[in-house]
Order: C-alpha cells, then sequence, then structure tokens
C-alpha cells in the first residue's frame, strides 16, 4: 500500500531568478511559491521560458541570479537535489535500453519509489511497452514512459515539463487523473503546460509567465481577481490573455 | 537518500549495457582483430625468415627477440586502434548521456559526485579496451603453439604501455566528449590532439632540445619505450597523471548546471596541478628494464662498473637532431647511460637541424666528455666506444666480457600456421554473431 503522509515539510519560493542566452533575457527576475502537496501549473506561450525555469531549477542549467528559498533560507545544491527532480520534454534517456530496465534502473539508481512501479506502469498502460527499448517508442509512448521514469523517483517535488505534450485526449485525460492521484497522496507537482485547458482541469494554482517575466500567480479566482475582466469569469483562456 | 554503494553499481550495470549496445564498441571489436592479425602474420613471417626459413642463411637470426620481432610489431595495432577507434567508443558513452538527455536525469542523482561517474565510465571502457586484447593473447597463444617463448615481464611492459596508451585516450576523449557539445566535435577535436601529438613529435626529429623533452611524453613515443621492454618511472606517472587530468577535466564540463566559468576556472586549477606533478614527473630517474634480452641495458658487469663512478659525467654532444649518428648514440649508449648513472649530463650542440653542412665545422661530430673535471673527446657512437672513453676518464678497468651476459636470441623459423584462420575470419565470426545477439533486441 501506498504511503499517503508525504508532505513537503515547508514551502519553496523561486526568489529573483534570471538567465540570459548570450545578452538576450529569457528569465527575468522571476519569482513565485511553491506549496507543499499542491499541482502548481506554469502557463504560458512557447518561448515564454518554461523550459529554461525548469532547467535552472533542476539544476540542470546555472542561472545567472536568483535563488530557492525553503522556509525562508537559502538552498544549497544538494538540498536542492533531494527535493526536487526534474523530467525535461523530448529527451530519450538510454535509448537502447528497454523501458522495463530503465524503470528498474530509476528506482536502483535514485534509490525511487519501488512499491509504486506496478501500479505507475499499470496506471500509464506501459505493460506491453516493457521490453522495447526506449529509442524504439514513439513520440507519446516515451512521452508516458518518461513520466513513469519521473513518478518513480524519490523526491517530494516533481517538475515536468509539457507532460502532455504528445499525448491524444484520451490519454491526456487519463494521466491528468494518475497525476492527480500521486497529488493527493502528498506529491508535490509542477507542471509546464501551454495547452491551457489541460491546466485549468488539473491545477490548484497557477504561475503566469510570458516573455521571461511572471505575470501572475495564485488560484483560478486569484487571476480572476487581478484580471479584472467580468468575460473571463472560470476561463483560464481569457484571464491568461487578459494577463499576458 | 540513496545509498552511493548502490547507485554506484546500478551506474556500472548502466555504463556496461551503454557500451555493449554502442555499435561504435563492436566496430572496434570487429577491427581489432584482423588488424592485429595483420601486423603478427607479417611479423612472424619476417621472423621465419631471418631464422633461417625459406633458405636464408641460418644464423642471421640468431640475437633475434620475440619482443622485438614479433610483440612491439603486433601490438603496433593497438596504437591504430586508440588513435582512430577507441576515441569514437569513449565518445559514445560519455557524450551519449548528453544527446540522449539522460545526463540530465542523471547528474540530478545527488548521492553521486561527478567523479564517480567518470569513473564508471572509465571503468567499463577500460573492460572495453580488455576485451579488445584477446586478439593480443590469441597471437601469444599462437606463437606458443609454433614453439616461441613468451617472456612475461616483457608482455608485460608492452601490454602496460597500451593500456597507459588507451587510458589517455579515454581521459581525452571524455574530455572532449564532456565540453563539446555534440560528438562530431568532441571526435574532431580528439582527433586534432592525436595529430598535433604526431607534429610535436616531427618537430622533435627536426628540432631536437626541449621538442624533444615534449615528445618524449607523446603516446607514440611511450608506446615506442614500453616496446622495447622499458618501464620508465616518469612516463608512468606522467601518463597517470595525464590521464587523471583529462578525466578531472571530464568531470567538472560533465556538470550542466553549473556555470560555465566557474567550470573553465576549475579546469585551469586542474591544468596547474597536473603541470605540477608533471614536472615532479620528470624528475623520476627510476626505470626497469624487462627484456629478456636487456635491450636497454648494457651489460650487469659494465653497470656495475659504471655505479662504481661517483664523479658527475657531463657530455657535450656536437650533433645535429637529424644526423643518423645522433640516433644511434642515443639508442645505443646514451639511453642505456642515463638509467645507469645519476648524475649524468648530456648537451647537445648544433647550428642546423640536418648537419649535413656543419661537416666542415672543427668540432661538429665531436663527444666531448667531462668526468669530474677530467676531459676527453671521442667520435665513437657505439655503445662499446662511449664506455670505452668514460672508463679511460674514470680510471676503471672495463670489466671482462662474459658470455653469460650475451643474448643469444631465439630464432623461430616457423610460418604462421593457422593465424589467418584465427584472425581473419573466426575473431570476426565471432565478434559479429556477439555483436548481432546484443543489437538485435534494439531494433
Amino acid at each position: 500500500m501506498v504511503q499517503t503522509s508525504e508532505t513537503v515539510p515547508g514551502s519553496l519560493r523561486v526568489s529573483g531568478l534570471c538567465k540570459s542566452y548570450g545578452g538576450r533575457p529569457a528569465l527575468e527576475d522571476v519569482s513565485f511559491s511553491i506549496h507543499p502537496g499542491e499541482v502548481l501549473g506554469l502557463i504560458g506561450p512557447n518561448g515564454a521560458g518554461k523550459t529554461t525555469l525548469f532547467e535552472c531549477l533542476g539544476g540542470v542549467m546555472p542561472a545567472d541570479a536568483g535563488v530557492l528559498l525553503r522556509d525562508g533560507h537559502v538552498m544549497g545544491a544538494r538540498e536542492r537535489q533531494a527535493l526536487l527532480f526534474y523530467m525535461p520534454d523530448a529527451i530519450a534517456p538510454w535509448p537502447a535500453q528497454s523501458l522495463g530496465w530503465a524503470l528498474d534502473f530509476t528506482l536502483r539508481f535514485f534509490a525511487g519509489r519501488a512499491e509504486l512501479r506496478d501500479e505507475v506502469v499499470r496506471s500509464l498502460a506501459l505493460g506491453p511497452l516493457l521490453s522495447a527499448p526506449i529509442g524504439t517508442l514513439s513520440k507519446g509512448e516515451r512521452k508516458r514512459a518518461l513520466l513513469a521514469i519521473g513518478l518513480l523517483t524519490p523526491q517530494p517535488i516533481l517538475l515536468v515539463d509539457e507532460p502532455f505534450d504528445g499525448l491524444d485526449l484520451r490519454q491526456s485525460r487519463e494521466l491528468a487523473a494518475t497525476l492527480r492521484s500521486h497529488a493527493v497522496r502528498g506529491r508535490t507537482l509542477v507542471l509546464s503546460i501551454h495547452q491551457i485547458a489541460e491546466a485549468a482541469r488539473l491545477c490548484d494554482r497557477f504561475v503566469l509567465l510570458n516573455s521571461g517575466r511572471v505575470c501572475a500567480e495564485g488560484t483560478l479566482a486569484d487571476l480572476e481577481a487581478q484580471a479584472a475582466a467580468p468575460h473571463a469569469a472560470g476561463d483560464l483562456e481569457e484571464v491568461f490573455l487578459a494577463l499576458t | 537518500m540513496p545509498s552511493p554503494r548502490s547507485s554506484f553499481a546500478a551506474l556500472l550495470d548502466k555504463e556496461w549495457r551503454e557500451l555493449v549496445s554502442s555499435r561504435a564498441w563492436w566496430t572496434m571489436l570487429l577491427l581489432t582483430g584482423p588488424l592485429v592479425g595483420v601486423c603478427f602474420i607479417r611479423a612472424v613471417e619476417t621472423y621465419a625468415e631471418l631464422s633461417g626459413l625459406g633458405g636464408s642463411a641460418a644464423g642471421v637470426g640468431e640475437a633475434f627477440s620475440p619482443l622485438v620481432g614479433i610483440w612491439a610489431p603486433t601490438f603496433s595495432a593497438y596504437e591504430l586502434v586508440a588513435a582512430f577507434l577507441l576515441p569514437f567508443v569513449v565518445i559514445r558513452v560519455v557524450g551519449g548521456d548528453r544527446q540522449s538527455g539522460a545526463l540530465k536525469l542523471e547528474q540530478q542523482q545527488g548521492a553521486l559526485s561527478p567523479w564517480a561517474r567518470i569513473t564508471a565510465k572509465t571503468a567499463v571502457l577500460v573492460a572495453g579496451w580488455l576485451i579488445a586484447s584477446l586478439p593480443a593473447a590469441a597471437a601469444m597463444a599462437l606463437w606458443l603453439s609454433y614453439g616461441g617463448h613468451v617472456h612475461g615481464p616483457e608482455i608485460a611492459a608492452v601490454a602496460l604501455g597500451h593500456v597507459l596508451n588507451a587510458g589517455l585516450t579515454i581521459a581525452l576523449a571524455a574530455a572532449m566528449a564532456s565540453v563539446a557539445e555534440h560528438p562530431a566535435t568532441a571526435a574532431i577535436s580528439t582527433l586534432a590532439f592525436t595529430v598535433g601529438t604526431w607534429v610535436l613529435s616531427f618537430a622533435a626529429a627536426v628540432h631536437g632540445g626541449l621538442w624533444e623533452r615534449l615528445a618524449g611524453y607523446t603516446p607514440p613515443v611511450m608506446v615506442a619505450t614500453f616496446q622495447h621492454g622499458l618501464v620508465r618511472g616518469d612516463i608512468v606517472l606522467a601518463a597517470a597523471t595525464l590521464t587523471a587530468a583529462g578525466l578531472a577535466a571530464a568531470a567538472v564540463w560533465m556538470r550542466t548546471g553549473v556555470a560555465v566559468r566557474q567550470r573553465a576556472l576549475e579546469s585551469l586549477a586542474v591544468v596547474g596541478a597536473a603541470s605540477v606533478v608533471l614536472f615532479a614527473s620528470s624528475l623520476v630517474r627510476a626505470s626497469w628494464d624487462l627484456s629478456r634480452s636487456r635491450y636497454n641495458s648494457f651489460t650487469r658487469a659494465d653497470e656495475d662498473a659504471l655505479r662504481g663512478i661517483r664523479s658527475p659525467l657531463r657530455l657535450e654532444v656536437h650533433l645535429a637532431p637529424q644526423d643518423p649518428r645522433r640516433y644511434d648514440l642515443e639508442r645505443h649508449a646514451l639511453s642505456k647511460l642515463r638509467r645507469t648513472l645519476p648524475r649524468l649530463r648530456i648537451e647537445y650542440v648544433s647550428a642546423t637541424q640536418v648537419g649535413l653542412f656543419e661537416q666542415t665545422s672543427r668540432d661538429y661530430g665531436e663527444i666531448f666528455y667531462d668526468l669530474g673535471g677530467r676531459r676527453a673527446a671521442s667520435r665513437a657512437t657505439s655503445a662499446e666506444g662511449v664506455l670505452e672513453t668514460i672508463y679511460e676518464l674514470a680510471g676503471v678497468t672495463p670489466p671482462a666480457a662474459s658470455d653469460e651476459d650475451v643474448y643469444r636470441g631465439e630464432p623461430l623459423a616457423s610460418p604462421p600456421n593457422g593465424a589467418a584462420l584465427v584472425f581473419y575470419a573466426a575473431w570476426p565470426a565471432l565478434a559479429s554473431g556477439a555483436a548481432y545477439l546484443s543489437l538485435r533486441r534494439q531494433t
């Protein structure tokens, strides 16, 4: 039986994150909070800086400035690695190895959540693909494989870049239910999503990112209030357009 | 937090799987057999001819040693493999993680340092190299089956040279694969470095002096030293230092989450530390002649006599770098003298590189000796001539020649029976079959 008591001990705050590529700013003074056990949606159009933000938070790309605060104190690299895991989009790790091996490797290498293996395989419909090399999977299959790897990692906070990219409508809905079930059990999920409708269905709170800047942060109700647009009530897409 | 030990075991397993699923490694394995075969078969044929097979004058090969006649040319195949095939295997194993995105996942595992990750890759690559050394083992088995003799220590010296050479290649290619964004860039950079060492060797042959000293630590010269059965402490230390430095640089640049400036500074620190150790290594004089023929040593009696000379010896050699007499002098006398006399200083003097138009110069061709203030000059470039002059200066009676010290050689007039079958058919079939079985599941 899966433990249900997992929670992040304290809130996290990303503060003043900046990153530029050859003088062109990709992130400018990005700050927002991550609450324990929530599903936080990072919403923004293509080129908004979502992936760059995740890469910096995941520690796979250096930020020019900014810190990650936990209960007010600055986190070091080791502490961050113990707390966050970032699953990039559009990668095909260990392409010659089978998916089943990759999941087992994740459990052994990261000391992952072995008790979740069968459930994750079942919920993401990966059973028939376990013996297939990762390099031979289709885009949607690979996306589900990457999500499975991410869900098996031990860190309490999981950052996933574009979890719905490459999935059809049915798969997207099933994935949303799977992610929600993990969040219910205390896993904090930060999802970068450009399909706003999907984000509206799944996320508890949102961070709106546009041109490398945070435009707004909060629940849908908070964002509606900030947008102050009567026609946007209950519609995240309209709220997003009004705020960006 | 995962345990470092279990994570490292998982990583080793992963690196091994990545190696055996790489076409580059199987290609290297496949080609190594025929390459070693060509060198071995040609060497055995030549050795047999010199030993009297096919009507040659018997006795020509009497002082012929298998080390120089068989193993040096056979193992030289591995120089080609290390220069042109191994880098691609290394780049596949090290750079493949970056290309596939696996590096982004793996470096989020906080329990293992980048050092541990590069160590796992190196361990697997060395294992892969040792498997690629099986054709050399087959060559030894064949040689024994022909009635030849294998002298363990000299084979160990040759093998050590090739393992160190492979270590250097692995470190260099790993560093390039870590620094470069793309495998093609890493490959061209590694090959450029290899070509650069050849240019250095060429410059050393032409200019001598500092170039010659620097070239002494390049892979071709290093391997040649070991192929003659000589294990030099300074070369072993230098190769180990360069290998460690290359792997450290690879570990530094694997951390894509660290600012480029920080990584560059750390790389400079690695270069600085390696330079200090390299300088210290160059002062090490210890060496071991493991050849059965004592190819790199004077006779034991001469060594004992030379060790009794306490005064410092200074030699001023007036020979141009490309003068063949200089090569003879260096190879047959001075290299042996350096190993025996700790207080020896040798200076080469020449105004040109070829020496052709220096012949009219009064001192050209002379070797000036200064042993504790006593001076002599000689034009002899043979070991006997050099030793005679030194004994005269030292007032030492030359030791009596002893038959026991003379290497009689191990002639063997046997053709390379069955070698073609082993290297051109059995090995490729074995490697191809194993590659097919290993790679089949990926498609």
